[in-house]
């Protein structure tokens, strides 16, 4: 029980912030770690809220879904409602700066960072959902950067691998400057 | 018009065909109405099957509910009583799971296009070797009369009792359009032919359809004073339903205003079970 | 003797892929469906898997094709399953009462959404427990199996499918969105030492052959086409020999016997689990993703030295009546805890009392939380 960790990825369909959080997941299961994930979103494909939860420890959870979480990451407003009402308090919520105008207020950390922007400037926006892997990683020592490294070039697509381990490195070093 | 040599008497009987080895004894008495199509059109098919030589092992008759419905359990085959209007579906099933078998559909004009209409739509499109015979009597009869799909202009039934005021389906030619291999309407007073036709059915490799006019003489034929059964099935022969199917009546010589009969469609189109089953092997999936 | 479809080792597995793969495990090798959310994974995986085992997918038109693909695949020997949600079970129900009355084998999943109707698509809820009970028209047993976990869905699906290969019936895996779309952490080669079982085919002389004569355990053998028996199979009220009958001793005869045989065979069937309820002052009964809340707020509460425990039940219908009775012996208060308006409650009033009983509901396409259950208890002790 004392173990858990509480992550939630959350912003819009499309950001690809479930397969962050199947990337994620690989990565503490490969460390012998219980997952449990779930997801929110809605009918619609693209644009709508979208969300993942993961529950992480050495042993099974109890409850599978998110009550008290430990790290948020919001990458859109939209995705803002209910966020501050399941942080754990003294968590930490890392948002999007530019699309996160508005972040969550409570008893919590609350990091803006220009993650989108920095997508953009490594050439893809759609690795934004990797770069902030790398930052949620560096920030919390969540599981090991070999694992992570090993889930990211195991389940990206090959032909853009290259460009996602450069977006898991700069995520680490926007979270080493942070920290 | 078979090419299969076999003694025959003046009708074109073949004389050791006897439809009860074919059958259940232990049913009869059977529970059609007399003069009803529906007989003429079983022993039209247990021919068909005796002809080929078909195992009644390794045949399937799978029937949804009305009249028609009943027609299988009278069968000495696997036979399945399935529900109203599935009998498509669940033959999908059968047949997919077990291509081995015969598999062929007796339904009728409301089972087959009203509340199944769909399932007739999708097994026309899919084409898997399933033989689907719509026995079309125009009406409801085992529920005592209602209006059906097919059901003739004017016609009176217990749900028009003012005269139908709706439009017919032309059941052949939706088959057709949905992709049915094989189409084709025959008479149940053409004994012959609508055997040869099911037998050249069964024959086909892929979905066939097949409308086969009956008639209704208890529930349909009293209330539209049609005259007895034996008028009834001769009328089959003169002008049978011809304002109900306007734009489908051919003027042939000796039949004016006659309902085209015979096969209206055939192609050789891929077997779908059998597309399944390559793809999947193609694709290296398989074992 | 399966096909096994997956390494040895732990993987991260979504419920519905776990519901897949357990049927193939299981020994499925027809699969028919229709698209509909939070289903279709099902069916999109199965898909992929059944050509690998030389089984069969089929996308059929509708809901209704899909139920009665199945039951044919079955009439001709298959081991088969669809899967759907609320609205596309109430689809299905007629051709479920098919199944039932003709006694043939198949597994229908059904992932529970916000209803009635369309409702609420993506989200979960739990309030087809009684329609899962009594969907189709008529006097019928059915078995109804409600999984928790990811874990779970693969167990109880192999088990339904051998539920429905010894018992010649319809069974229903009944399953929130929530467990559905739940990603866990699983050991799929150890999950795999599983029995199966296959449905008894019929032997003897075909001459004469009764189809529905049972054995012992009130199980008749089932024929299919090839084997030489040439049986009639109706949804019509039927006799031993498989023929329509309205004979009201033969009628009663039939409906005693379905009923009948889940009865004789209920040490297969129930399936539940209790958890500190020996004890137990106060009872929390939940399945589901709210068992898992109620597990919580019963850990919770022993800390806080209340004594509490919890009624699983993982066989939904028939409902394990002794075993609920058993685990609240002792209990003064006893809650229900389901995302619906309060279904399973009813049973449990029926067995246990309604002076005692009370529910927990939400259903407004959200969770029932550790929190919510706790402060019940709280409140109660």
């Amino acid at each position: 029980m004392s173990d858990e960790i509480e992550i939630r990825l959350s912003g819009s369909g499309g950001q690809g912030l479930q397969l962050s959080a199947k990337i994620l997941s690989r990565a503490f299961t490969d460390e012998g770690k219980n997952v449990a994930q779930s997801q929110s979103y809605e009918p619609t494909s693209r644009g709508g809220m979208s969300r993942s939860d993961l529950v992480i420890g050495s042993d099974i959870p109890d409850y599978p879904l998110a009550s008290a979480v430990d790290y948020m990451l919001i990458l859109d407003q939209i995705a803002i409602k209910g966020a501050a009402e399941v942080m754990r308090p003294g968590g930490t919520v890392i948002t999007d700066v530019k699309l996160t105008p508005e972040p969550p207020r409570g008893d919590f950390k609350v990091l803006a960072l220009p993650i989108t922007e920095t997508a953009i400037k490594l050439g893809n926006v759609r690795i934004a959902n990797v770069i902030a892997l790398g930052v949620l990683a560096g920030l919390g020592e969540l599981c090991s950067r070999e694992s992570l490294e090993s889930a990211v070039g195991s389940m990206t697509p090959p032909k853009f691998r290259d460009l996602n381990m450069k977006a898991l490195r700069t995520g680490y070093d926007m979270a080493a400057a942070r920290l | 018009m078979s090419q299969t040599k076999i003694k025959c008497d003046a009708t074109g009987e073949d004389l050791a065909f006897n439809p009860m080895e074919y059958l259940r004894e232990g049913l009869f008495p059977h529970f059609l109405c007399p003069g009803c199509g529906h007989g003429i059109a079983l022993r039209a098919m247990v021919w068909a099957v005796h002809e080929l030589g078909i195992d009644k092992n390794k045949l399937a008759i799978v029937c949804g509910i009305g009249c028609s419905g009943r027609l299988g359990a009278y069968v000495d085959a696997n036979t399945f009583h399935t529900t109203h209007g599935r009998p498509l579906a669940y033959a999908t099933g059968l047949k997919l799971a077990r291509p081995d078998l015969h598999v062929i559909v007796i339904t009728g004009d409301g089972d087959c296009l009203a509340i199944g209409g769909n399932h007739l739509i999708h097994a026309s499109r899919r084409n898997l070797d399933i033989t689907c015979l719509m026995l079309n009597n125009e009406v409801y009869g085992m529920t005592g009369g209602q209006v059906s799909p097919t059901t003739s202009a004017d016609r009176y039934t217990t749900t028009t009792p003012l005269g139908n005021t709706e439009a017919v389906f032309d059941a052949c030619k939706l088959a057709e359009a949905a992709g049915a291999s094989f189409v084709g309407r025959e008479l149940t007073i053409q004994t012959p032919s609508l055997k040869n036709m099911i037998r050249d059915a069964i024959k086909h490799k892929g979905f066939s359809f097949v409308e086969i006019m009956s008639d209704c003489t208890e529930v349909f034929g009293r209330k539209n004073d049609l005259g007895n059964s034996a008028e009834m099935i001769l009328t089959q022969k003169s002008t049978m339903r011809p304002d109900s199917y306007g734009g489908n009546i051919v003027d042939e010589p000796f039949r004016p205003n006659f309902l085209p009969t015979g096969v209206l469609a055939q192609t050789d189109r891929a077997e779908y079970g059998e597309t399944y089953r390559a793809a999947h092997r193609a694709k290296g999936s398989a074992k | 003797m399966s096909n096994q479809t997956s390494t040895n080792k732990r993987e991260n597995l979504q419920g519905n892929h776990a519901c897949a793969l357990a049927a193939v495990a299981a020994g499925c090798r027809f699969y028919a469906g229709y698209p509909i959310t939070p289903s279709s994974e099902i069916a999109e995986r199965m898909s992929l898997e059944l050509p690998k085992v030389d089984g069969v997918f089929v996308q059929m038109e509708d809901e209704i094709a899909s139920m009665g693909a199945i039951l044919g695949a079955s009439m001709g020997g298959a081991k088969v399953m669809t899967a759907t949600s609320g609205p596309g079970f109430s689809l299905k129900q007629e051709n479920i009462g098919y199944g039932v009355m003709t006694e043939v084998p198949c597994v229908v999943v059904n992932v529970m959404r916000g209803g009635p109707s369309t409702g609420m698509p993506t989200r979960p809820a739990q309030g087809d427990i009684m329609q899962a009970r009594w969907g189709t028209h008529g006097d019928h047993p059915i078995i109804v199996l409600t999984p928790a976990s990811v874990n779970e869905i693969y167990q109880q699906t192999i088990r339904a499918f051998n539920l429905a290969e010894r018992l010649s019936t319809p069974v229903v895996v009944l399953y929130d969105e929530t467990i559905g779309h739940l990603v866990e952490t699983v050991d799929v080669a150890g999950a795999q030492e599983i029995e199966l079982h296959e449905r008894k085919w019929a032997a003897g002389e075909a001459d004469d052959y009764l189809p529905y004569q049972p054995d012992d355990d009130m199980v008749p053998p089932m024929t299919r086409p090839g084997d030489g028996y040439r049986t009639h199979t109706t949804g019509l009220t039927h006799g031993e020999d498989g023929f329509p009958t309205q004979d009201p001793d033969t009628a009663n005869r039939v409906l005693s016997r379905l009923y009948g045989k889940l009865e004789h065979n209920k040490d297969i069937v129930e399936c539940f689990e209790a958890m500190d309820t020996e004890d137990a002052d106060i009872l929390i009964v939940a399945y589901g993703i709210t068992s898992h809340a109620a597990r919580s707020a019963v850990h919770d509460a022993r800390d806080k030295g209340i004594k509490v425990g919890l009624f699983r039940p993982i066989t939904m219908w028939p409902f394990p009546e002794q075993a609920l009775l058993a685990a609240a012996s002792k209990a003064r208060h006893i809650v229900v805890a389901e995302m619906n308006a309060g279904q399973l409650v009813l049973e449990i009033e029926r067995l246990a009392g309604r002076d005692r009983v009370q529910g927990l509901n939400r259903y407004d396409g959200e969770h029932i939380t550790p929190a919510d259950i706790l402060s019940t208890i709280e409140g109660i002790a």
